[in-house]
């Protein structure tokens, strides 16, 4: 049997159709950096513990960077590149502006993403659920009670 | 005798704003958050060009060992493989670290991920093959891990004569290493007679702390793109330098500073890490050099924790003596700093000794630090660098010595408070406030009624430290900045600055705008490039602020009065009748404005080119125990509230407060953040950080983010209560120091003491892991039954 090295992936990133020949191994990161430019998405590991990466998959979040390119075949994808697209910024975006929710910003895309996948998963969110949705993604600048502040007042907690 | 406080800056100095600030104080956002929450920011990791190959670094597998043969010929010949470089075509070829070179192909290898060679080619995978084809004989040479064993008279030596140690007039030559000890000895600060302390003393306490290696865990790796083109060698790096990395590849590669330029718009952390230009761009550059095409050199995450310049481990001897009023008589100290097998250890070998020299006012003081090298990593400046080792060892300290004569700890600091530098000389700090943060941190958290749970599985408690940073000015003490004024009345403020995400560019705008007497919306920034800006210190040691800050008002300054002199010109009045605010020109005494500052531009119509220096700061430094008249550092306090969990080990600090002084907050938005990032690396630094070596081969077992932990969402405190004493202070651009750095070294330690409100037990070693925690516990149990 011949292994199979390349295959063409076609999958939905941030409302638009794109598609790419892949190499089997190539990751979801990986195609969204490299093939589709969207370099917004971060690597902090390429080894699923950072979370900068953090993507939209499906209506879930995934650390791109551990799901493999051919798996992401037919999903849905939205980046942080999208979350703004058409007009101005997005809700969540000008809190974290506002609450100073970010310092080097490397890691930013990861938490933006997380916490968007969790507010699109159900209309009442707690304090404790934002806690959750972010303990995946690590930030070494210490943006946390400003990231939680933001978080909470787009949830309508504070 | 002391000059007059002036502001720190060449040349005329501009008078003091006789007018209330309109943008220093505000809550400022910061400039670039656009670009970073949309993820437009492009970080060296997002730069690409066409033609690019990747490149991908050997590392020695051994901690000590000489090379004897580098055969490249089978990587070589991997499709693809464009460049191979090692000792073979390299051989006496430096990397340079602020300016101190280090063999770029060193022949005997001193740390486990060591450089040995390296490979360019087309693809990442082909890169990856050839270092693995590269075939390295090596003749293991014994090796030394602990700094303990490093002392004794039968361990190995590392080989530091490898590594050349520069003249120069901040790295000039100490004496050589003598049997792994930097220098041949300790640094020493002393003052008064221990012994005779001791014998006054009613309690002596013996203790010993020890803290671990910190790595800075920065989110973005190092990563660069070097591109060699017309003879210019242009660098895209995550560097906190951009002029330090421009020299040290000029000297590596024996090109004019010209030929070199260094650019760093976005980075992903550094916090003292990626200060001047690391060692891997320098392979990146070399290799870029040899093929003449753009070249990728990104590290891995195990590589970042294997290579960079990490914060010393440390092992914290303390013996003290007390009377029963709470007077401490004497404090004998030896720290032995494990250095790692080198980096940049000169400026720091008294670092972990000042906080007990400068901070209590005792008479007998005999402290020494041993720099010691090990077969272990480089080690370098990590955020507050050996501050947060002193700090955590000696506050430790002072609350068992409180302890020990049934003494509240805030009422014992209180007592022996020195509001002095030298409490024998009286010589004093430009500012020093350390009383009113001890207070206001105790206030917050309600020291004096604290909600403590001594029973049943969960128990609370509360405790507290404080700290001092000296990085407030530093050698080279240059600092440059211009402020251009165009036709439009917009204003260009250029530095050669990184912003690391403290937000310089912000807060450097701020000054520039107050000066000018513009609105804030009216400054542009241009940083992050040698070219185009004049040289600037790195964005390290909390300098920016500091250094550069005088620098900017002075620019400022000068473009507003040559504005006024060309505008006063045309007005016919005199330039010192003028004044600006908020954008609009007026006339002294007069509260109407005359013009708009566009206007008064187009008026003037004049190039406008104001430029800042900043001076050195005045007298010795407070190093080495000498003291001057002036002396300059920023202080503060923690306190925490903790809860431990007696069944399982676990400390959750529920509540924390941070205390900082240092003159002037230029934006209360931004230094929060920084209070934050404190709180974060200290709590690290308590509870969870360290890395684990092999104790027979010295290799690092957690070089990954699940095994060497960062504190989340999950660990981070409830509430956290940031306060800034301020304090006028005269030197600096309306008085504001930095404030990135200080915070994080009272964290452990107040959490430490916390705990034994709570439990009752002193954990000494560092982090406190539930299994160190337990086992203290347990002692204690087994007294409690005896």
């Amino acid at each position: 049997m011949v292994l199979k090295t390349s295959v063409e992936v076609e999958l939905k990133v941030n409302g638009s159709l794109r598609k790419a020949k892949v190499n089997v191994y190539t990751t979801l990161a990986e195609l969204l950096r490299e093939k589709f430019g969207l370099t917004g998405t971060k690597l902090g590991c390429n080894r699923g513990e950072c979370g900068a990466c953090t993507v939209v998959m499906d209506g879930k979040p995934v650390y791109s960077c551990m799901v493999l390119a051919v798996d992401a075949d037919g999903s849905e994808v939205l980046t942080v590149e999208g979350l703004s697209a058409g007009e101005g910024l997005h809700p969540l975006q000008k809190l974290f502006i506002e609450h100073d929710a970010l310092q080097c910003g490397y890691c930013t895309p990861g938490f933006l993403m997380s916490l968007t996948a969790l507010f699109q998963s159900r209309e009442k969110i707690t304090l404790e659920d934002i806690k959750h949705s972010v303990a995946g993604v690590v930030c070494r600048c210490g943006a946390h009670p400003n990231i939680l502040r933001a978080a909470a007042e787009y949830a309508g907690l504070r | 005798m002391t000059a007059e406080p002036k502001l720190l800056v060449k040349g005329w100095v501009p008078p003091k704003l006789d007018r209330p600030f309109t943008v220093v104080g505000r809550r400022i956002n910061r400039r670039d958050a656009v670009e970073k929450v949309c993820g437009k920011a492009l970080y060296a990791n997002d730069i690409h060009f066409p033609g690019t190959l990747y490149a991908k670094i050997l590392r020695s597998p051994h901690p000590h060992a000489r090379i004897k043969k580098v055969d490249t010929s089978r990587a070589e010949s991997v499709p693809g493989v464009k460049a191979v470089i090692s000792r073979n075509n390299f051989k006496d070829w430096y990397t340079y670290w602020y300016k101190i070179p280090q063999p770029g192909f060193p022949e005997i290898v001193l740390y486990a991920g060591h450089e040995v060679a390296a490979v360019a080619a087309e693809t990442p995978e082909a890169a990856n093959e050839a270092v693995g084809l590269i075939e390295v004989e090596y003749e293991r040479l014994p090796a030394v891990f602990d700094v303990e064993e490093a002392l004794s008279e039968c361990s190995p030596v590392v080989s530091y004569s490898d590594v050349v140690v520069p003249e120069g007039p901040f790295y000039a030559t100490d004496k050589p290493p003598v049997r792994n000890v930097w220098g041949g000895g300790p640094a020493v600060l002393s003052r008064g007679d221990v012994e005779k302390g001791f014998e006054e003393a009613d309690v002596v306490l013996e203790r010993v702390y020890t803290t671990p290696f910190q790595h800075h865990g920065t989110l973005q790796t190092r990563t660069c793109v070097a591109l060699w083109e017309g003879g210019r060698l242009t660098l895209y790096d995550s560097c906190q330098g951009i002029w330090q990395a421009k020299e040290d590849l000029a000297l590596s590669f024996r090109l004019k500073p010209e030929q070199v330029r260094v650019i760093v718009k976005y980075m992903g952390g550094g916090f003292g890490s990626k200060s001047g230009a690391q060692r891997y761009a320098h392979y990146a550059a070399a290799l870029s050099m040899l093929t003449g095409r753009p070249v990728r050199l990104e590290l891995t995450r195990a590589e970042e924790f294997l290579s960079h310049p990490r914060r010393p481990a440390a092992k914290f001897y303390l013996k003290s003596g007390v009377k029963k009023n709470g007077r401490i008589t004497a404090v004998w100290g030896r720290v032995l700093i494990n250095a790692g097998s080198g980096g940049a250890y000169k400026p720091f070998k008294h670092d972990a000794i000042l906080h007990p020299f400068y901070l209590y006012d005792c008479p007998n003081v005999h402290l020494e630090q041993w720099g010691v090298l090990t077969n272990l990593q480089f080690t370098g400046p990590t955020r507050s660098p050996l501050n947060i080792i002193s700090s955590t060892a000696f506050e430790s300290h002072v609350d068992e010595l409180a302890a020990a004569i049934g003494m509240d700890p805030l009422k014992f600091r209180f007592m022996n408070y020195n509001p002095y530098a030298d409490p024998v000389k009286k010589t004093r700090f430009s500012a020093k406030n350390l009383d009113k943060a001890m207070q206001a941190v105790c206030e917050e958290i309600g020291w004096d009624s604290p909600q403590r749970q001594h029973n049943g599985r969960y128990r609370t408690g509360r405790g507290m430290a404080v700290y001092m940073f000296h990085g407030v000015g530093f050698h080279p003490y240059e600092a440059n900045a211009e402020v251009v004024v165009k036709p439009d009345g917009r204003a260009e403020l250029r530095m050669g600055i990184v912003d690391i995400g403290t937000g310089s560019a912000t807060t450097m705008a701020m000054v520039a705008a107050e000066e000018l007497g513009v609105n804030l919306e009216d400054v542009d920034v241009m940083y992050g490039d040698t070219d185009g800006t004049m040289y600037a210190p790195g964005s390290h040691a909390s300098r920016v602020i500091p250094e550069v800050g005088p620098a900017v008002l002075k620019a400022a300054a000068e473009a507003r009065e040559q504005l006024f002199a060309a505008l006063a010109d045309k007005l016919k009045v005199a330039p010192s009748e003028l004044r600006s605010e908020r954008g609009f020109i007026y006339l002294k005494e007069d509260g109407r404005p005359l013009l708009s500052f566009r206007e008064a531009c187009r008026i003037a119509n004049v190039e406008i080119v104001g430029r800042g220096s900043r001076a050195p700061n005045p007298g010795p430094y407070p190093r080495g125990g000498e003291t001057s008249a002036v002396n300059f550092a920023t202080f503060g306090a923690t306190a925490a509230v903790v809860e431990v969990d007696t069944w399982t080990g676990k400390v959750r600090v529920v509540r924390c407060a941070t205390a900082h002084e240092f003159g002037r907050v230029l934006n209360p938005k931004l230094v929060e953040s920084q209070h934050y990032g404190g709180v974060l690396f200290g709590i690290g630094y308590a509870l969870y950080e360290g890395a684990v070596h092999d104790k027979k081969t010295g290799i690092m077992l957690n070089a990954d983010l699940l095994n060497y932990k960062i504190p989340t969402t999950l660990e981070m405190p409830e509430e956290i209560v940031c306060i800034n004493i301020e304090a006028e202070d005269p030197y600096f651009a309306y008085s504001a120091k930095g404030g990135a750095e200080g915070i994080n070294s009272a964290v452990p330690a107040a959490i430490r003491n916390a705990v034994y409100d709570a439990v009752g037990v002193w954990v000494n070693d560092f982090p406190i892991i539930p299994e160190r925690l337990l086992r203290e516990l347990e002692k204690m149990g087994s007294r409690d039954a005896v």
